[in-house]
């Protein structure tokens, strides 16, 4: 065990203090760093640190890569729904920059560590987790580890470090098999579309336990303030703004879509589903009868709006374990596999948070493997049972073979760019994925602002880092120019960047009246450094910046900023029969928000 | 007149629609009033309690598109949708 050094432990802001740590010499350094006080944090200081660390292109899953986490500014602080963490690296998935968020205690940890960032370099020799309090870093073996869920895994290193407060952040098996869509869970929280599980499982890294400062806030700048702009946040987000996340949580997306011609359904090949109404998440609140719900959400947040449910069994008691029925997830392998069968859905999510996978990426290559099966291209056996659209039992075995890398779960476990090329190119052109990322929930060829924005999106296609599709549902059926919309993509780009870096949860966005000022409001009760809403969106644009600057280091060409063949065939069903992306006009719409990114 | 109810609305009422007895010509206005007179737990919590009008992320489709104002004139065509708009997060 050696000492850690201690810079500003007890600092909120004002620490710029980083933790570096090699996990191939096993060392590791705590340093105050210039760019931790030019950033805002989340983030933005996570892409910052990346930067530095990146010089060229690299093989995403060598010890070259790093991985960073940095705390949100205003974590483990009385700012509700705000103690979060960010996390960035390389992806493995498209080989560009990726940044994820997470929440809960793991953050708030992090943040009473007095870090204002961690950066994990190199690679382990053999498997470690490491253990990190105010006194100490250390490396501890983690081979007996292996195998386990990040629950079980965070049960059985508070066991050993013998203190209940250790916060966790591990990855699953998926992690370990470096599946390119495995993600990083904390606290039951999961970040890292893109597969940062995957980057921490190629350093041979398993978990990080933090033990943070203990239950006390951390000092603010002007704590008054801070109190009262946070009670008052806190009464908007137990308001209408939330009602739909705190009482039926984002699960009622998928009712509100399909009503709407917008959920893609059968990989992309249909826009409306005819089992949506068995599949939604509100069938079981409906049903409490049937289905045994489970509460949940973040630390220090008012909203929790974490709605798990599990069918109940004839004593009334839950039949297995219950699972987030977040609209993503449920979509994924619900219409998007062709799957009406909700019990089958919940059991795919509850498989995915035990290994470690994103739910979206892993119901993307699944509905992927389906048409290839239906097509001939692959064996329809190849789970043990017919591999076709709406075949509910298939999700679990697909999903086992995909986190253990077996069969054909190892050619998916790629993602569904790599499996296609692999499988050869007729696979190519229904392959539903932007830079290699596997696309979310909402039909793009209806919402034609966001598929701009996952044209251009950094991270690929990702419908949190613009949720552009905003402008196009307030406006449905108007026709905004191409500059309009271009500008709407900006526009929906830095706010997301914003949100990202003081890591607020965007599901109380609508808790803001003027977002812009009142962010910058609260960072300067916080940090006591004067900011405002300009100074903040000028923040935000540097970041972007920073993203565009890294890909393009990394080999990123405007050439991939284009939308998968799929959405250039016309919509078949709904009220959006007939419509699709012109890859010409959608080129044209990429140069103007060139042009309007360049004036910025 | 039939509205479908969706999110919220939907939860409140306990019933995917609605019918509610307007007489036509009518408005939006109108049939969200008609609304909230049979459900008093929608106002303040899906609709604005003095004005009726749909409180943010609720808003009213009609036939797929977006009603231009509560004085726009509806009828059982135009399919009204009483619906909050999807997010991520």
């Amino acid at each position: 065990m050696t000492t850690l050094s201690a810079g500003s432990v007890d600092a909120a802001r004002t620490t710029s203090d980083v933790l570096y740590v090699d996990l191939g010499a096993r060392t590791f350094e705590r340093v105050s760093e210039h760019v931790a006080q030019a950033e805002l944090g989340g983030a933005s200081l996570a892409i910052a640190l990346l930067d530095a660390e990146i010089a060229g292109p690299i093989d995403p899953l060598s010890a070259e890569n790093a991985l960073v986490f940095a705390p949100g500014p205003f974590a483990a602080t009385a700012v509700p729904a705000a103690t979060k963490h960010a996390i960035a690296t390389v992806s493995p998935l498209t080989e560009r920059l990726t940044d994820g968020l997470s929440s809960s205690h793991w953050s708030g940890a992090l943040r009473r560590l007095g870090l204002a960032g961690l950066v994990i370099r190199g690679a382990a020799s053999e498997w470690i987790a490491l253990a990190i309090d105010r006194e100490s870093v250390r490396f501890l073996d983690a081979t007996e580890l292996l195998g386990a869920s990040p629950a079980e895994t965070t049960k059985r290193l508070r066991t050993q470090l013998g203190d209940p407060k250790w916060r966790v952040a591990a990855i699953g098996m998926a992690g370990e098999n470096q599946v390119r869509f495995a993600t990083i869970d904390n606290d039951g929280r999961q970040a890292g579309r893109g597969g940062a599980g995957a980057v921490m499982g190629s350093k041979r890294l398993k978990a990080i336990a933090l033990l943070g400062q203990g239950d006390s806030s951390l000092p603010l700048a002007d704590p008054e303030r801070v109190q009262k702009i946070a009670r008052d946040l806190r009464e908007r987000s137990l308001g209408t703004a939330t009602a739909k996340y705190r009482v039926l949580g984002t699960g009622a997306n998928l009712r509100v879509l399909q009503r709407m011609g917008m959920l893609p359904t059968r990989n992309f090949a249909q826009a409306s589903f005819e089992g949506a109404e068995r599949v939604t998440p509100e069938r079981a609140r409906e049903a409490p009868e049937a289905y045994l719900e489970r509460r949940g959400g973040c630390a220090h947040c008012p909203v929790q709006c974490e709605h798990m449910y599990v069918r109940r069994a004839g004593d009334g008691k839950s039949k297995g374990k219950a699972a987030a029925s977040e609209y993503e997830s449920v979509w994924a392998f619900g219409p998007n596999c062709g799957v009406d069968d909700l019990d089958a859905v919940l059991d795919a999510i509850a498989r995915c948070d035990d290994y470690g996978l994103d739910t979206i990426s892993a119901g993307g290559a699944i509905a992927f493997a389906m048409e290839c099966a239906e097509r001939g291209l692959i064996d329809t056996e190849a789970f043990g049972t017919p591999l076709r659209f709406g075949n509910g039992a298939v999700l679990g075995p697909a999903i086992d073979a995909i986190a253990r890398g077996e069969g054909a779960g190892a050619t998916l476990a790629l993602g569904v760019r790599a499996a296609a090329r692999k499988i050869g190119p007729q696979a190519e052109a229904f392959a539903l994925h932007v830079k290699g990322l596997e696309l979310p929930g909402y039909e793009p060829r209806a919402l034609p602002t966001y598929a701009l924005a996952l044209a251009v999106c950094t991270r690929g296609a990702c419908h949190n880092r613009a949720a552009a599709y905003d402008a196009d549902l307030r406006d449905p059926g108007n026709v905004l120019s191409d500059e309009a919309r271009a500008r709407a993509v900006v526009e929906a780009e830095d706010t997301a960047i914003a949100w990202d870096a003081l890591v607020l949860c965007k599901f109380t966005r609508g808790c803001f009246d003027d977002f812009w000022t009142e962010g910058a409001a609260l960072w300067t009760a916080v940090t006591g450094v004067q900011l405002d809403g300009p100074s903040l969106r000028a923040q935000a644009q540097r970041t972007w910046r920073r993203k565009r600057s890294i890909n393009a280091r990394l080999g990123w060409t405007p050439a991939e900023d284009v939308l998968p063949d799929r959405l250039s065939e016309p919509v078949a069903d709904g009220p959006f029969a007939g419509t699709r992306i012109d890859p010409q006009r959608l080129e044209q719409q990429r140069m103007i928000y060139e042009e309007v990114r360049a004036a910025l | 007149m039939r509205l479908e109810l969706f999110g919220m609305a939907r939860a409140l009422v306990g019933s995917p629609s609605v019918d509610l007895a307007v007489p036509e010509p009518t408005t939006l206005r109108s049939l969200l009033a008609a609304l909230a007179v049979r459900y008093p737990q929608l106002d303040g919590s899906v609709l604005d309690a003095a004005s009726h009008a749909p409180l943010e992320p609720n808003v009213v489709l009609l036939d797929g598109r977006r009603a231009r104002g509560l004085d726009e004139p509806v009828s059982d065509g135009d399919r009204p949708c009483l619906l909050f708009l999807p997010s991520g997060g």
